[in-house]
């Protein structure tokens, strides 16, 4: 593997991220309340601007959850064949899932709204699982790259390895900023990549990150994509700052979660139930706690 | 609001951002169950400890210190709800009191239920009728936070020691000027050591016309229209002048006794026998000397008159201010350092003998800045032995370390407004009727013309009040130079 030196491009390019994040703010004699909330950061003109999305507070019971996702997959995606009804998850993911509903929409927002710039996704650009339909996902990337937009999605965890080791943590004494691709990675179906994979140490210090760039744009147009990335968002630890304000957005905060607890209680009288910690409850100090 | 916690005679209530609470308010907090409620006073006002606070503020400063731009769209409009959890704030508030059975006790040693308690401001009124502050003899200090007005009785004064005090500007001697012309309406005897020339014209409204005072407000200038003649001296009070204003050594001091006695034996006591005396008189050339240098103190002084018909004022004003109550104003304001004390020395002297013989019943002494013309010795004459013979005194400054901590000790009441010095207040917070908290809490958010009442006239329930106006001509303003510039 051999890496490629980049140049930042300093030609003016709009860099958006999006992010969206969720959060379980209680528990109900019937089901759970979860919040999800989502952020568009983008930065034009050496300035950043957000839209933030939420938080929307949902009450799922077993009674509701399928209703719930099922409505909100169809009003998000707007496409039939999106449509599972078998497969409504679980209580406990539906958190994960629902904001994974409102990251597809705000992905599918900045692909048709930007046009010549670069939009960055947090996590993969692996398709197939439950969130990630491999049609939507297709959609998404070709809608795009028609308004000549490149998509990245930077992860900040990944399971590749190479000679045993994650990718994420092989140095190679080359100077950063570099792109490392990775070649030869198989999936098992229904797993497709819908990105080339790269590891990005785009700062110096001791942060690598997958990158995944769109398969269907020129192997010049991704390493340009980077490039201008380099040349246009403040990076900090390989890290676009556009991609840290949209999760720093969208995370909810300790008081925030107060605070939806006290609007769920004054507006639709829910009480929050404190179940006991069964762990703490048997073992004491011994037990870790069902949250950790 | 929330009870949250109480450790020792503190108090923390959780208060939300529509229940508009501030330093000094009162609260009641309710234990229906329990039959009794615990009187509390708003000490400090902090930010409630929010979780995740910190998140939130970081992150809306993202882009080097400006706030970054952008839409937020809430359909289900929490913003609101986030904004009422961040700016809840902690009331750190001081157990005055239980009230059980619509009657109060200090106690402080039971715990109000958390959750069943209610809470709710207590309105002055309330608090007074339930302290039962009465108001025989009323004087209205001026408002209170809540529109109500803070009202105390004059006989709480009485026998009392208090201290006026405060930074300058902040209406010290506009709180002295109120309590005098109130306590003179109901016809007490009050003397003012009047440093700067203040209180001159207690008795003209501020368009320079008579007010109904004005009969009961005698000015006495020491050398002008206070005079004394030496036949009317008792030798100890000449002696305690000689002595402490003049610093005259005891074997001097002896001598001098000698003088006097022969003098008065003689009956020949005038300056000018006075002075022959000393010049004729067999002694040590260094103590000869002594006692002439005295001698021409006192009668460079102007103060000593030979005149018996100039030196009555005092007494006639006295006993006309026992009749029908009124304030002799002592003029200060001219007189130098040594003369001032010789003034003190000699009226102090002359209060006691008046009030020992019984021909006076008791006065209100008021003294300004009284470091600088009251001696040592004084301090813990005044708060003690003076007390019992009927001087009640109220010590006015903008210096409270030059008043003794055991003055503090003993005070009864304390009026305090705004201090910002850290030393200055704890100076003050070491009066006993208060505690160190409330004082250095309260009195540096005080506005101007706003005091802290502390004390039995309040029944220790500290409060603030705006010090209501007064119609009186105002003196003793600083001259400035740019005044008439502008």
């Amino acid at each position: 593997m051999q890496p490629i030196p980049l140049k930042p491009k300093h030609e003016q390019t709009i860099v958006a991220a999006v992010d969206t994040s969720s959060i379980k703010i209680g528990e109900t004699s019937t089901g759970i309340l979860i919040a999800v909330r989502g952020a568009n950061v983008w930065k034009q003109k050496r300035n950043y601007r957000y839209v933030r999305l939420g938080p929307f507070v949902f009450h799922i019971t077993e009674e509701n959850k399928k209703e719930v996702y099922n409505a909100l997959q169809r009003a998000y995606s707007n496409s039939p064949h999106e449509q599972n009804h078998q497969n409504s998850p679980n209580l406990q993911q539906m958190p994960t899932r629902m904001a994974n509903l409102l990251e597809r929409w705000l992905q599918t927002m900045l692909s048709k709204t930007i046009s010549n710039g670069l939009i960055l996704f947090d996590g993969s650009l692996t398709s197939g699982t439950a969130d990630t339909p491999i049609q939507l996902m297709k959609e998404i990337l070709e809608t795009a790259r028609k308004r000549s937009n490149v998509v990245l999605a930077f992860s900040k965890m990944t399971n590749l390895r190479f000679n045993g080791h994650l990718i994420t943590d092989i140095l190679f004494g080359h100077e950063p900023p570099y792109l490392l691709e990775t070649a030869g990675l198989k999936t098992k179906p229904p797993i497709v990549l819908l990105g080339d994979v790269y590891v990005a140490r785009l700062t110096n210090g001791n942060c690598a990150f997958r990158l995944d760039i769109d398969k269907e744009v020129s192997t010049q147009q991704k390493i340009g994509a980077a490039e201008k990335l380099l040349g246009n968002d403040l990076l900090s630890q390989s890290y676009p700052e556009t991609l840290r304000l949209a999760h720093i957005l969208c995370t909810f905060t300790a008081n925030e979660v107060i605070a939806m607890q006290h609007f769920t209680a004054h507006t639709y009288g829910l009480k929050i139930i404190n179940r006991p910690d069964m762990h703490r409850l048997l073992f004491g100090p011994f037990g870790k706690g069902e949250s950790s | 609001m929330k009870l949250y916690r109480k450790e020792g005679n503190i108090v923390q209530i959780l208060s939300f951002p529509n229940e508009t609470v501030e330093k000094g308010d009162y609260l009641l907090i309710e234990d229906a169950d329990a039959g009794k409620a615990l009187i509390v006073q708003v000490i400090d006002v902090q930010f409630a400890s929010i979780p995740g606070i910190l998140e939130e503020l970081l992150r809306s400063l993202p882009d080097g210190g400006e706030s970054i731009q952008g839409e937020d769209f809430d359909p289900l409009e929490i913003a609101p709800h986030i904004t009422y959890i961040q700016d809840a704030s902690l009331l750190v508030c001081k157990i005055r009191a239980t009230v059980e059975n619509d009657s109060l006790t200090p106690s402080s040693s039971w715990l109000p239920s958390r959750s069943q308690s209610t809470i709710r401001k207590l309105p002055i009124p309330t608090l007074l009728k339930l302290a039962k502050i009465d108001e025989k003899l009323p004087i209205v200090l001026g408002g209170t936070k809540d529109s109500s007005l803070l009202t105390i009785d004059t006989s709480s004064l009485d026998g009392r020691l208090n201290i006026i005090t405060g930074k300058k500007d902040t209406g010290k001697s506009h709180l002295s000027k109120l309590l005098i012309l109130n306590m003179i309406g109901y016809k007490a005897t009050v003397v003012v050591f009047d440093l700067n020339g203040e209180y001159l014209s207690l008795g003209m409204t501020a368009d320079g016309k008579r007010n109904a005072y004005h009969d009961k407000i005698h000015v006495l200038t020491p050398s002008q229209n206070f005079k004394v003649a030496l036949k009317q001296l008792n030798l100890h009070v000449l002696l305690e002048i000689l002595i402490h204003a003049l610093h005259l050594p005891g074997t001097s001091a002896r001598e001098f006794r000698r003088i006097w006695q022969s003098l008065k034996e003689r009956d020949m006591l005038n300056l000018h026998e006075l002075g022959e005396a000393i010049r004729n008189w067999h002694c040590n050339q260094h103590v000869r000397d002594a006692l002439f240098s005295r001698y021409y103190a006192l009668v460079n002084s102007g103060f000593f008159t030979d005149n018996i018909a100039e030196a009555t004022l005092l007494e006639e004003r006295l006993s006309k201010a026992k009749e029908q109550g009124g304030a002799i104003i002592i003029n200060l304001r001219n007189t130098s350092p040594i003369d001032r004390q010789i003034v003190v020395e000699y009226l102090l002297g002359k209060l006691v003998e008046l009030l020992t013989s019984w021909r006076l019943k008791a006065i209100f002494l008021f003294a300004e800045e009284a470091h600088l013309y009251l001696r040592e010795t004084y301090w813990d004459d005044i708060v003690t032995r003076m007390r019992h013979f009927g001087i009640f005194t109220t010590f006015i400054t903008n210096q409270p370390d030059t008043i003794r901590e055991n003055i503090y000790r003993q005070a009864d009441n304390i009026f305090l407004f705004n201090f910002t010095n850290e030393h200055d207040l704890e100076v003050v917070s070491r009066a006993a009727r208060v505690d160190a908290e409330t004082v250095k809490s309260i009195a540096r958010d005080l506005p101007p013309h706003h005091c802290l009442v502390l004390g039995k006239v309040v029944k220790d329930f500290p409060m603030v009040v705006k010090v209501k106006a007064l119609d009186v001509k105002t003196m003793g303003e600083t001259r400035l130079f740019f005044k008439d510039t502008n």
